[in-house]
């Protein structure tokens, strides 16, 4: 099957800035892709070449194997997207924005079936069309653009950073039209740094650092570049027959507790030697997104 | 902390402050200097006095006629639209340093610091007073310098500034009960142009004496801040009541607007904003219905004045052709504009439509910058992320400009034939093809505006704002002035509207006009091309 998405050696440069720099992506059909990156990375300049308002300086792109630039107008039918700040036209109401945002996208507004889905999408979302957008808040207007997107069906989604105005409610909902989304065999590009939503969504995850591509994956493939923490208290154990388990690194004893970390396939030949020691308050926890994420951006803590 | 206040504002202001104290001291000088070259003699003004006396229209424009002294016809002259350009200046600085700030967000900021609601507020009332003071002062000192007398010239500086200090006030009531900034921006202007109508009206309908070129206006002028200006009388009877009761309703509608903000939210006008349709009509079906959709305002305010405009210069033809015809230094003027060879009216008909030309140039020069305000806000992302091409976009915005700006002249051809057959059925005062046909006639030069622009726009976006107003003012100053100053022969020609057909001539050349289009046409597409290959910025 072609990519729905790819992109090879993909460089774009601004003056003497290199925002992407030889990046390779891949998002398969029917997928839900979660593309990782602190602020800056280049997530948004990604999204812009794959929607065609930026032009690569170099590399090549494929999006639902078209050229983004060239076919930008033929493509953005099948395509949906949301950006990161939603932009929208002060004396405009929302439920305008929609319909025009929709019939851009050669909807057709007298359906019965867009009917139906815009005034479900308001519903669950709890939006109020008639207010002009100058009014609405960040989440009000993300809402405009993820109405828009979510009401009219498209081949390819991009959303960037689509939740960060929401609140825990409303984020419910998107994960919930994500989810049908892809039952319906949409692909999705989610651009996040909220690591919670990408784990809970993405089938696969792109780790985007200064412009290139770092890590790409499922997250069971990923976790296995990781190690697996595991803690227990430490009672009368001695350090000796502590360094008799096997696969230890980053031992540690404090506060009672010892803690170390044992490579992702090496956890289940650590197990017996655990048992042996009768250890107590044991726990295991598998490599989270942001011991991930961590590893790949040093010491510096992550902002949800 | 109000002084810090007070400090940032002005610190944040102070260009367009000098801008504005500069334009309206050069205006003045200009105008009075003016005055002392056409009208020397005593007689002279008393005789253009009289013929005003008589024309509603000309009073409409210009003022009360007060005296036949340098210093009272240059009050006649220029005192209304001094005054409502320092009521613009003063509501426009208002709204944007109350409303139009908390639309930003950014007086929330303010308001969350120690500062509270009020000082910020009491902070912009300062700096209007400010601005005022300083336009009363530079204003007098331009009449001064223009050779008035200065006691006259003072009481002329406080009048107006006076007047300001009232629209100061005003603006920041509007500016509290208004729904938003931007319909508080509306409604001021609104105000001060209803202001110099009311008192339009008052001088229009007034009570003439033609034996000392005076005139008592109406009572409608009583109730105009701009009214107060003249009735202040500067140079004639210096008498400063009026003004006292401009300072006097500028502090009650101050005060009034900090009661008001006393009660109500940041944010919230008092008149809450008017909901919008729930879903889009059939119009906003696309990219050229959004187009119209965002240039809608622009073109019905410009064309309000293009029409109005049109109206006006057909009503006066027939003076045209009567005492002021005679005067010399009129026609001579009149044929300088328009060409040699031609007769007085036809070179009135020629003139008015470049002025009508202009006013529509506005709507499509203004209708090109929404292609540069569009991209900067996001907006044409969210058109282009649709299944929308980059040309297509480009060209719905031009078109749309394209066709306002033609609507514009259109009507105000018709508004000015109108008025042309109204005084005079039989044609003399113009035929109906004389008028539409000239007026009509300058879309090409109003195109080739509009493409210039746009091509801007194509190759160095950051620039197509100002280039944008820059182009315009060049073609309205070098078509209306450069005649008369004499500027050589080249600079002129670069105006695109010296090169419009004059149709009101006996034998026009159109070649021109074909011309202008084809470049206008040549350069879109250029600009088509090259807009095709940009990015479009984040």
């Amino acid at each position: 099957m072609t990519p729905v998405i790819e992109a090879s050696g993909l460089t774009k440069r601004y003056g003497r800035v290199i925002a992407l720099d030889r990046l390779d992506l891949q998002v398969r059909p029917g997928e839900v892709h979660g593309y990782l990156g602190p602020n800056g990375a280049g997530k948004s300049t990604t999204i812009r070449i794959l929607l065609g308002l930026a032009r690569a300086t170099s590399g090549t792109v494929r999006v639902l194997d078209g050229d983004p630039w060239r076919d930008a107008a033929r493509l953005h039918r099948r395509i949906a997207s949301v950006p990161g700040d939603v932009a929208l036209w002060p004396a405009l109401s929302g439920g305008e924005t929609i319909d025009l945002l929709v019939r851009l996208r050669g909807g057709d507004l007298r359906s019965a079936e867009y009917r139906h889905r815009r005034a479900e999408l308001i519903e669950a979302f709890r939006f109020d069309p008639s207010r002009r957008a100058r009014s609405y808040s960040k989440g009000n207007r993300q809402k405009v653009a993820l109405i828009a997107a979510l009401a009219h069906p498209a081949d390819l989604c991009v959303f960037d950073e689509p939740t960060s105005g929401l609140d825990p409610l409303m984020e419910a909902v998107f994960t919930r039209e994500v989810g049908a989304l892809a039952a319906r065999g949409s692909t999705v590009l989610l651009s996040s740094h909220i690591l919670s939503e990408v784990e809970r969504l993405c089938d696969r995850i792109s780790i985007l650092r200064a412009g290139r591509i770092v890590e790409t994956g499922t997250l069971d493939e990923l976790r296995h570049l990781t190690r697996t923490a595991v803690s227990f208290e430490r009672g009368q154990l001695t350090e000796s027959m502590l360094a008799g388990i096997p696969g230890v690194h980053d031992l540690a004893i404090a506060e009672g507790r010892v803690s170390l970390t044992l490579a992702s396939d090496a956890v289940a030949a650590a197990l017996p030697a655990l048992g042996a020691l009768e250890v107590t308050g044991l726990q295991v926890a598998p490599p989270s997104l942001e011991d991930l994420f961590l590893r790949h951006y040093g010491d510096e803590p992550v902002s949800a | 902390m109000l002084l810090a206040l007070l400090r940032f504002r002005l610190r944040r202001d102070r260009l367009q402050l000098v801008v504005w104290a500069l334009s309206l001291a050069a205006l003045l000088a200009i105008t009075a200097s003016a005055m002392t070259t056409t009208y020397p003699a005593v007689a002279d003004r008393v005789g253009v006095l009289r013929v005003a006396l008589v024309t509603p229209a000309l009073l409409v424009l210009r003022g009360t006629p007060q005296g036949a002294s340098l210093g009272d016809i240059t009050v006649f002259e220029i005192a209304t639209f001094q005054a409502l350009l320092v009521g613009l200046m003063s509501t426009f600085l208002v709204v944007r340093n109350s409303r139009a700030e908390e639309d930003h967000g950014t007086a929330e900021a303010l308001a969350a610091t120690a500062a509270g609601r009020a000082l910020p507020t009491i902070a912009t009332l300062l700096e209007g007073v400010v601005a005022n003071v300083l336009a009363a002062a530079v204003s007098a000192l331009a009449l001064i310098a223009g050779g008035l007398p200065v006691a006259g010239s003072v009481v002329f500086g406080a009048a107006l500034g006076a007047a300001g200090c009232a629209f100061v006030g005003l603006g920041l009531l509007v500016a509290q009960v208004a729904p938003t900034g931007r319909s508080a921006n509306g409604w001021c202007t609104a105000l001060v142009l209803g202001a110099y109508a009311l008192r339009g009206i008052g001088d229009a309908t007034g009570t003439p004496h033609p034996q000392d070129a005076t005139l008592t206006p109406g009572w409608e002028s009583v109730l105009s801040p701009i009214g107060w200006v003249q009735s202040v009388r500067p140079y004639a009877a210096d008498d400063l009541r009026p003004a006292l009761l401009a300072l006097v309703v500028g502090a009650l509608a101050a005060a009034a607007a900090l009661a008001v903000q006393r009660v109500r939210d940041l944010g919230e006008g008092l008149v809450p904003e008017r909901r919008g349709r729930a879903e889009a009509s059939g119009a906003l079906a696309g990219p050229i219905g959004l187009a119209a959709r965002l240039q809608r305002g622009s073109v019905i305010a410009w064309g309000i004045g293009a029409v109005l405009l049109g109206a006006l210069g057909g009503d006066l033809a027939t003076l045209v052709l009567g005492q002021l015809g005679s005067t010399p230094g009129v026609t001579d003027a009149m044929r300088r504009l328009a060409g040699p060879g031609s007769g007085i009216l036809d070179g009135f008909i020629v003139v008015i439509g470049a002025f009508v030309g202009i006013l529509a140039a506005a709507i499509a020069v203004q209708g090109a910058m929404r292609l540069r305000q569009e991209e900067v806000s996001g907006g044409a992302d969210a058109v282009l992320s649709g299944g929308v091409s980059r040309v297509r976009w480009f060209l719905s915005i031009v078109l749309v400009a394209a066709l306002g700006a033609a609507a514009a002249l259109v009507l105000a051809g018709l508004a000015a034939a109108a008025a042309a057959l109204a005084v005079r059925p039989d044609g003399s005062a113009g035929t109906f093809g004389a008028w539409f046909g000239t007026i009509v006639w300058q879309l090409p030069a109003v195109l080739v505006l509009l493409a210039i622009v746009a091509l801007v726009f194509a190759v160095a976006p950051r620039a197509s704002i100002p280039v944008g107003w820059l182009v315009l003012a060049a073609a309205a100053f070098l078509g209306e002035f450069a005649a008369l100053l004499d500027l050589p022969q080249w600079i002129r020609d670069l105006a695109p509207f010296s090169h419009s057909p004059a149709v009101a001539l006996a034998d026009p050349s159109f070649a021109g006009a074909w011309w202008m289009t084809a470049l206008a046409v040549a350069i879109t597409a250029l600009a088509c091309v090259l807009v095709r290959r940009r990015d479009v910025a984040a």
